[in-house]
């Protein structure tokens, strides 16, 4: 009853989180991606191109590329449109238009893993194998597993022009060429000084800096272990000598197909086929 | 502001109809469903296989299987477990297992029109060949659930194949209950009888539904204050569209979903396109303006 008044207050006051109760608008551009899959990085990217008047940092970023999820809904109402909005969320018909950026789960499952030694969720001798267990039966985060995230909005919104689909891998590889697509699909004009400006006061360096000074400034990093960093490795790949290769094989086994699609080479003999991806029409007429 | 204060209130008192905030349990088990697609009679199917003591009706359908998009969360959460829970949502990870009734898009449509006059949210002359073009880009005031494509694509996407998911057409419901009903136990793991079985279909049978409608119609949840002039319980017959459907609604349908409906048995009559039917944006230029509570 008492949780129940405190959370009446803040609504009343408008200080709290809107989450599903968003007002969303047609404008509205969605930042989409499973946990640890690039997301804030990207939010970087995005605030610092479309707002360049101020670099982004941990401490304003709630409130430029806001969360509808760490966000208050005061500073929703205060927000200027078109607005672009984080979100971790499974497939929700409401948003208007996506980016959606997909990683290597089996990257994903490693920042995931560090992500909740500094959350102290789990302790820094808790074996792999028991995390990998869980991230495959999506029990790691409250949004399902990486598969069902990622397939949601694949057979949904694939080929539409309101979705862009990036890989963070490619995103590494060559920032500036994923941004002009973010460029093309946002309907904005930037040259390529105003991009490179953006990946610059976006790079990880600079980030790491920002999230040593900033982290008690930011819910991403409040509360949670200072010893270890949520600006990470930053790289793609690394499981190739992180993951235990069984645990490679096991991810590979429970999404094999879906990683092909998405051009996630395995490291294991997996069937050829795209199995029911490729029957059910959904994940697009053609394979890369 | 007086809307906002009402949502503080309903929500205090655990009244907010409980929808995508239901709370889950890991022994509920969900009938989904688009809408239109045949979730009622299967709600009914349901209710009579496993509380066969009595028949189901408009009047306890709610206590048996209750519909979580017009229940609140409290009733919910006094619903004896395992609770068997009614829903239209799109892909949900919490729902552990899953009916998943599926229904030709084309058929849906009609049956969809229908239902937006009962309930006064389109005129009776509204032309059919608009409100395809509305239902296939999402326009028809259905947001909460989606298209027929995306509702359908972000469950057999996900779940088609796995435990815990049942996949039914309504199609193959429709000409034989009985087989229908023998898998729906198997997942609920309970034993069956021929007798039984056929005392089900009886009791959920289109006529007993439409009586019980035009007695109950003014008390159920779904059909209060609507109405009374068209059916909630239509023709209960697939292929309807084959003769009610202009050719350019049934065109303009399959090039939004063509390889899903082929994928689900649904034989096209068109050339199936590109999805260009769904949702186009894009145009002019968009300008974002400075965030100026960033600056602070």
């Amino acid at each position: 009853m008492i949780k129940h008044l405190i959370a009446g207050v803040k609504r009343g006051l408008r200080l709290h989180r809107p989450s599903r109760s968003l007002l969303i608008f047609p404008d509205d551009v969605f930042l989409v991606s499973f946990p640890k899959s690039g997301n804030t990085w990207t939010r970087f990217l995005l605030a610092n191109l479309i707002y360049p008047e101020q670099p982004a940092t941990f401490a304003n970023l709630h409130r430029l590329i806001p969360d509808p999820e760490g966000t208050t809904k005061r500073d929703f109402d205060r927000m200027p449109r078109p607005r672009i909005i984080k979100s971790h969320d499974c497939f929700d018909p409401r948003y208007p238009r996506v980016i959606y950026v997909v990683r290597d789960p089996r990257d994903v499952v490693l920042s995931q893993y560090h992500y909740h030694r500094k959350l102290k969720k789990i302790a820094d001798d808790s074996p792999i194998e028991t995390f990998v267990t869980r991230f495959l039966a999506g029990e790691t985060c409250a949004h399902g597993s990486w598969g069902q995230h990622v397939v949601t909005w694949l057979a949904t919104r694939q080929e539409e022009s309101r979705f862009l689909l990036l890989r963070y891998e490619d995103m590494i590889t060559d920032t500036a060429l994923e941004m002009a697509k973010i460029v093309k699909f946002l309907g904005i004009t930037a040259s390529s000084e105003q991009i490179a400006q953006a990946v610059e006061r976006s790079s990880a360096g600079r980030m790491r800096k920002l999230e040593q000074a900033q982290t008690d400034q930011c819910d991403l990093t409040k509360n949670s272990r200072k010893d270890l960093r949520f600006v990470r490795a930053a790289g793609s790949g690394g499981w190739k000598s992180e993951l235990p290769p069984a645990m490679a094989e096991k991810i590979e086994a429970a999404w094999g197909p879906l990683m092909r699609y998405l051009g996630y080479e395995l490291s294991s003999q997996s069937s050829s086929s795209l199995g029911d991806y490729e029957s059910l029409g959904i994940l697009g007429s053609a394979t890369r | 502001m007086i809307y906002g204060a009402k949502q503080v209130i309903r929500y205090l008192l655990g009244n907010d109809i409980a929808g995508r905030s239901l709370a889950v349990y890991p022994d509920d088990t969900f009938i989904v469903s688009y809408p239109r697609s045949g979730n009622t009679w299967t709600r009914f199917l349901i209710a009579n296989l496993i509380h066969p003591e009595q028949a189901v009706t408009f009047a306890n359908i709610e206590e048996l299987i209750p519909d979580c998009e017009a229940q609140s969360s409290r009733y919910l959460k006094r619903v004896p477990r395992p609770r068997v829970i009614k829903s239209h949502e799109y892909f949900d990870h919490r729902y552990r297992r899953v009916v998943y009734i599926v229904r030709d898009p084309r058929d849906v449509v009609l049956s969809y029109y229908d239902f937006q006059r009962k309930y006064r949210q389109i005129q009776d002359g509204y032309p059919l060949a608009q409100y395809v073009r509305d239902f296939v880009g999402g326009n028809i005031g259905s947001a909460d659930w989606g298209t027929w494509g995306e509702n359908v694509g972000s469950w057999i996407g996900t779940r088609l194949g796995k435990t815990g998911f049942l996949l039914l057409r309504y199609e193959d419901m429709m000409a034989e209950p009985e087989r229908a009903l023998v898998k729906i136990a198997a997942l609920f793991g309970i034993e069956t009888e021929t007798q039984l079985l056929a005392t089900v279909v009886e009791r959920s049978s289109a006529q007993r539904m439409r009586d019980l409608e035009r007695s109950q119609g003014g008390e159920w949840v779904s059909t209060k204050n609507k109405r009374q002039d068209i059916p909630f319980i239509r023709s209960a017959s697939p292929g309807g569209w084959k003769t009610q459907l202009p050719e350019v609604s049934v065109a303009e349908i399959e090039s939004a979903w063509g390889p899903l409906m082929t994928r689900l048995g649904y034989g096209l009559i068109t050339t199936p396109g590109d999805g260009s039917a769904r949702t186009q944006t894009g145009g002019e230029e968009t300008v974002y303006k400075p965030s100026n509570s960033g600056l602070r």
